[in-house]
């Protein structure tokens, strides 16, 4: 079944998960398909963000825990977004915009929010051994890759607070300037900022890095 | 009209969808619009290959899975999940599950093959508690020992020991009567066990323990 917007009748983006969700919602059971399919991403975003396995693995377990105690209350809503696609993006549109990936990602950015201001004492991991993590069964381990990767990292990791979100959503969890933007409470047009203006401040460390 | 900046964001959009879009097709080159900013370029090639999607352990993944299938069973059965969801957070106590070889079975047996979701009555049973909770019922479970436990402690031990030694030497007084025996003998020089030499070798053993 189509979802129509009321202006001028288009069909709506549906959430792909909206089937699974659905499933879940009736039988709680089946949310371990939804869980099967995001753990990577979530557990993803809360070691980039809280570089150290067990704290990601904490988190990811309370993300996951938080999203099926409240799966009843998620209401998925794409079509009021769809609708407004064609003016610009507001800040208030995109945190209207919500499908169980955003949602999931939404709770998973408080929790990691939550565990950072609970343990600002926590000394930063190696970033040597989150090099090595980041490049697993590389066929050619080579030096220069190693330290390509590092360099990487540790660029990233000098990026400020909300351009470092973005640019972890955008380029490992390979998210959309719309749904990172449903995320992180922003505008469309201002995560477009923010990862450009990231982007250039990491070629300017890499290549600082290089010199 | 669109500012220098919105349009140099707008065109790194562009540039990183099809970048995104030609890893997932497994393509190297990709249409590229020549005005977008060389640098931006390289730091997103950059981080494209080195900030990859990082995945938890298997036995964490399973044990996770495991404790949502539970807490799945306790919703589905009508039961609050916040304990649950309590129980994911630092600095709570569970307690030991069962005090039956299944009991341990589903403990240990969580990496290997999930058990179905467990029974609500069960569920509730496998509930966090408080550390105080846990104190205050440290005389009922200790008169209700949920683990296997040494009964004698020095006592049985030294008295098993005592045992294998008296065995060791009556064995050394009773050589054996099959053919590698003989040959072990004739090599040694001795002569086939006597009822002097085993009850000696017995009573040496045994002295030899005491002593």
């Amino acid at each position: 079944m189509l979802n129509r917007v009321e202006k001028g009748a288009r069909p709506a983006r549906l959430d792909r998960d909206r089937s699974l969700v659905e499933a879940a919602r009736r039988d709680p059971s089946y949310f371990d398909a939804l869980y099967r399919k995001y753990l990577a991403q979530v557990y993803s975003y809360a070691y980039y963000e809280l570089r150290d396995q067990h704290a990601a693995e904490d988190a990811a377990e309370r993300v996951f825990m938080q999203a099926l105690a409240g799966l009843p209350r998620f209401e998925e809503r794409v079509d009021a977004f769809i609708a407004s696609r064609a003016a610009p993006v507001s800040a208030a549109d995109a945190a209207d915009f919500s499908t169980f990936r955003v949602w999931l990602f939404r709770i998973a950015r408080n929790v990691v929010a939550n565990e950072r201001r609970r343990d600002r004492r926590r000394p930063a991991a190696s970033l040597d051994d989150a090099a090595e993590l980041s490049a697993p069964g590389d066929v050619v381990e080579t030096a220069a890759a190693r330290e390509a990767v590092s360099a990487a990292w540790q660029a990233v990791s000098r990026l400020p607070e909300d351009r470092r979100r973005a640019v972890v959503l955008r380029f490992v969890d390979e998210m959309s300037t719309a749904e990172i933007a449903a995320i992180l409470g922003r505008s469309e047009g201002a995560v477009r900022v923010l990862l450009h203006r990231a982007l250039r401040a990491v070629a300017d460390d890499l290549r600082g890095q290089l010199s | 009209m669109l500012g220098h900046g919105t349009r140099d964001a707008r065109r790194t959009e562009r540039y990183l969808d099809g970048l995104m879009a030609a890893d997932e097709r497994r393509v190297a080159d990709f249409p590229v619009d020549v005005e977008v900013d060389p640098a931006v370029r390289f730091a997103a090639r950059e981080l494209r290959a080195s900030l990859t999607r990082v995945h938890p352990s298997f036995r964490f993944e399973e044990a996770l899975a495991t404790r949502l299938a539970a807490g799945a069973a306790r919703q589905q059965s009508g039961l609050p999940l916040a304990e649950a969801v309590a129980r994911a957070r630092p600095g709570t106590v569970a307690p030991f599950r069962s005090s039956s070889l299944s009991g341990i079975n589903a403990t240990m047996g969580a990496v290997a093959a999930p058990p179905p979701p467990a029974a609500p009555a069960a569920a509730g049973r496998a509930r966090s508690v408080s550390p105080g909770a846990a104190f205050r019922r440290l005389p009922e479970m200790a008169a209700h020992p949920s683990r296997p436990m040494i009964v004698g402690g020095v006592g049985v031990a030294s008295a098993a020991i005592s045992l294998g030694a008296v065995y060791v030497a009556w064995r050394h007084s009773h050589p054996a009567s099959g053919r590698m025996g003989r040959a072990a003998r004739a090599a040694h020089g001795r002569t086939a066990h006597s009822g002097r030499n085993r009850r000696s070798g017995v009573i040496n053993g045994i002295i030899g323990v005491v002593s």
